[in-house]
């Protein structure tokens, strides 16, 4: 599958609904939470954050990773599409977690497990991708 | 934990269809084959923990961080070749 290329949420869409995803298969490190609400962070959503509804102090900052990634195009399996409950590759959004560094610059995205979406029943996944070449820390910028 | 010794080519069965069999071993270098059903899982543990451990490094960052990002937003960099090194 190909992950998309345009901003998660596109600008009609109603900036005070806040998508509630139901993380199926948790974070790596925080199983306990289940329930994340994700917001956008900037006006085009580029940048977006994942809140836990658990712990309301714990936050994720993710990005589809098409937009610095372009030739990115992680591949699922069957028994994940199952447990997403996905009927075609269009109910899919990827997104990286980005780790950030002391300046902007120094962010990086992970790529070897992203969070994968089905944008029409909300579920997530963790995914540690078979491929693992792919970088768990590959920079936003090449500066 | 349950220890069992086994010989080079000899096998442990774990439920009904997950078998571990011992194919060779170098020195201090053990290569184990695992056959399961294809929904269970098999990774390596130390690249769980590896993912595990990056995901705590992303978990809740400095709000002025998380601000600075926007100078990133509408310069995304050139692709390079090395992506997906």
């Amino acid at each position: 599958m190909t992950s998309t290329a345009t901003p998660l949420f596109p600008a009609q869409a109603a900036a005070t609904e806040l998508p509630v995803l139901d993380m199926v298969q948790p974070l790596l490190g925080f199983p306990e939470h289940r329930r994340f609400a994700l917001t956008r962070l900037d006006e085009i959503g580029m940048f977006c954050e994942l809140r836990s509804l658990e712990q309301a102090d714990l936050r994720f900052v993710v990005v589809p990773p098409a937009m610095f990634f372009p030739d990115y195009a992680p591949e699922i399996d069957d028994d994940l599409s199952e447990t997403l409950g996905v009927r075609d590759a269009s109910d899919l959004v990827v997104l990286s977690l980005v780790t950030l560094g002391q300046t902007p610059q120094e962010a990086t995205a992970n790529l070897l497990a992203p969070v994968l979406v089905n944008h029409r029943n909300r579920r997530a996944a963790q995914v540690l991708l078979a491929d693992l070449d792919l970088p768990l820390r590959a920079p936003l910028t090449g500066r | 934990m349950l220890v069992l010794s086994r010989r080079l080519g000899e096998s442990v069965v774990i439920g009904d269809d997950i078998v571990v069999t011992v194919l060779e071993v170098r020195g201090d270098v053990v290569r184990i084959g695992v056959d399961a059903p294809r929904e269970v899982q098999v990774r390596r543990q130390e690249l769980l923990a590896e993912v595990a451990e990056s995901n705590r490094a992303a978990a809740s960052p400095d709000p002025e961080a998380v601000a600075g990002l926007s100078e990133l937003v509408g310069e995304p960099r050139a692709p390079r070749e090395d992506d997906q090194r």
